[in-house]
């Protein structure tokens, strides 16, 4: 029961740190909380679910439609929301504001396009058993739960070794110093917000595999786990993301299988109260 | 159109409501802090006023204060940790106590859950009651039932609405408002010249959710009817709408945004389809074009020096 637990804790966990990561990159290199991110990436799983359902496309060209969809909501996003802020000398509640607009948008055209129902996911894939032991895993686990960590490791390595991961952190740094450098800040921005939101693809893709359902208004729900695990984790630290993500992902899951099923969406806020409490930087962050 | 139409006095009675809520995030945004545990204080003024006057038949007027200090008992408590915060960390702690708040309400056994609680007293009525105990009617106006009800809480609305409007002036003008546009213009430099930020702070955050608690128990007692959904993340981003559209710099920004939000979803009716579209759009659009809100510090005064400019004014300006 105990390990069964931990590894269903482990799985939903992964799918947090994705999400998670897309906050903290975005936040890393702007220093703004990008409000929109769980309707953009529930837009772009929902076009690849809708792909699978109606078009009948195999799931990888579905995965990745999803991704793309994403990636392309992150662009124009940038574009329309965060770009015109930038240059002027604003307030940073306005950021804010305009990207809760920008989710705002998107949740409106996912009802309008989608319908505000659950979507079954009906892939029959992963449905297998596999018998380790203590514990059993089913296929789906083992898939989201690769992805997940495969795509954090490259993702880890990408941002610490190459030469874009290092214009990215100069950039988190101190964004004008940067650009003196001789980076091309804006373009390491756009890089971001598009990584972010593939990201966030993935992990919604992911979700909906895990839930074998899709629902539109998952993208806010989901947002603030992300958000939950941004504190807990310390603000900008990818580490502190990774990590808090599954943390989370094991305390909701405990609380359901030994405590009260209907807190369950209060875990990750009694967890960030806590944590402000005691140690307000997050888990991993630096003290300021 | 018919004035006195119940349904437009409802209209009319929402955007007093909303102005209300727009002053008390106005004064938490005075001192440059982001709650966006508004609904959160709302919610729990909500519940606590209806549980009084439907559970202990307390008098309602009774029941709204109650509930407000209640609000703001639950901000002093909560504020002491969070408001060593800063920015955005203020600003999602805060989010997540909304949450919390709202997921203990959906638990709990005397707010009856999601369901939420329903059948209370409307302010109307009992107000309609009390006039009825002078011995007036709604024949004497020549008004029916339901319009002198919906009269008489508007009516009710408007001088709490001024009233409140009258205190956050004077506020602004006081010592403590002085203080409050110090510790928002730079708080370090505030504390440096031996402002106590911190009590500053307090106080602003607990007077915005007494305020928000009062507006929750007005609502529910005008509404009704309350569930936990109706102070959800929605609310909160109304809210905050209000004083980020309208502009925060002072306390007609957020007035106006409240007035202009409220009252938008009522013309736009015939596009009601497209109504979060448009409010999507503006929130965006606003913010590229004037990220300090519609109205801000100097629109006033640009309006008055284009009127007059006679030379002693100018004089007066000069000092």
């Amino acid at each position: 029961m105990f390990w069964q637990q931990l590894v269903n804790g482990l799985t939903v966990g992964s799918t947090y740190s994705l999400i998670a990561i897309g906050y903290t990159l975005i936040f890393g290199v702007l220093g703004i909380i990008n409000m929109a991110h769980g309707q953009i990436f529930i837009f772009g799983s929902l076009v690849g679910l809708y792909l699978i359902t109606e078009v009948e496309m195999p799931l990888g060209i579905a995965f990745l439609t999803a991704i793309i969809v994403s990636a392309v909501l992150g662009l124009i996003l940038e574009y329309t929301a965060l770009r015109p802020l930038r240059k002027k000398n604003v307030p940073h509640l306005a950021s804010l504001i305009s990207t809760i607009g920008f989710a705002i948008l998107v949740e409106e055209a996912m009802h309008k396009l989608f319908g505000a129902d659950s979507r079954a996911v009906p892939v029959s894939l992963g449905s297998e058993m596999y018998d380790l032991g203590v514990v059993q895993v089913r296929g789906v686990d083992l898939i989201i739960l690769t992805v997940s960590l495969v795509l954090m490791f490259v993702l880890h390595f990408w941002i610490n070794r190459t030469k874009m991961g290092k214009a990215i952190r100069a950039t988190a740094e101190n964004n004008e110093t940067a650009s003196i450098l001789g980076i091309n800040t804006n373009m390491v921005i756009v890089a971001t917000v598009v990584i972010a939101s593939a990201l966030g693809g993935v992990a919604g893709s992911l979700i909906g595999l895990a839930y074998s359902a899709l629902i539109p208004s998952m993208g806010l729900n989901l947002g603030f786990k992300g958000l939950a695990v941004l504190i807990l984790g310390g603000v900008g630290s990818i580490t502190g993301a990774m990590v808090c993500g599954i943390l989370l992902g094991i305390a909701e899951v405990f609380s359901v299988a030994y405590g009260d099923s209907s807190y369950r969406d209060a875990v990750a806020f009694g967890l960030i109260i806590l944590i402000l409490l005691f140690r307000p930087q997050g888990l991993f962050g630096r003290k300021v | 159109m018919d004035l006195f139409n119940p349904y437009n006095l409802q209209v009319i009675t929402f955007i007093v409501l909303n102005g209300i809520l727009a002053i008390s995030i106005y004064i938490t945004l005075a001192t440059g802090q982001l709650s966006l545990g508004h609904a959160g204080f709302m919610s729990i003024g909500a519940y606590m006023a209806s549980i009084l006057t439907k559970q202990a038949d307390a008098p309602l007027l009774i029941a709204l204060i109650a509930g407000g200090l209640f609000a703001g008992l639950i901000a002093l408590l909560i504020g002491a940790p969070t408001l060593k915060l800063h920015g955005l960390y203020l600003a999602i702690a805060t989010l997540g106590f909304g949450e919390v708040v709202r997921v203990i309400f959906l638990n709990l056994e005397i707010t009856n859950g999601a369901l939420g609680l329903t059948g209370l007293p409307s302010i109307g009525s009992s107000l309609y009651d009390r006039i009825k105990g002078l011995g007036l009617n709604a024949d004497t106006f020549g008004l029916s039932v339901l319009e002198i009800k919906a009269a008489l809480t508007l009516l009710f609305l408007v001088l709490l609405f001024a009233v409140v409007l009258f205190l956050t002036l004077r506020l602004h003008r006081s010592r403590i408002g002085r203080a409050f546009e110090a510790i928002k213009a730079d708080e370090t430099a505030a504390r440096a010249m031996g402002l106590p930020v911190a009590y500053y702070k307090m106080l602003a955050f607990v007077l915005g959710a007494v305020l928000a608690g009062i507006c929750g128990g007005l609502f529910a007692h005008i509404t009704t009817t309350i569930t936990p959904d109706d102070f959800n993340y929605h609310k909160v981003v109304e809210i905050l709408s209000f004083a980020v559209i309208g502009g925060s710099e002072v306390v007609w920004g957020p007035l106006f945004g409240a007035l202009i939000l409220t009252s938008l979803p009522e013309v736009l009716r015939a596009v009601a389809e497209y109504k979060m579209i448009m409010y999507g759009a503006i929130m965006v659009l606003v913010m590229a074009f004037r990220p300090h809100g519609l109205i801000g510090a100097d629109t006033f005064a640009r309006l008055f020096r284009r009127r007059k400019k006679t030379p002693s004014q100018q004089a007066e300006e000069g000092m």
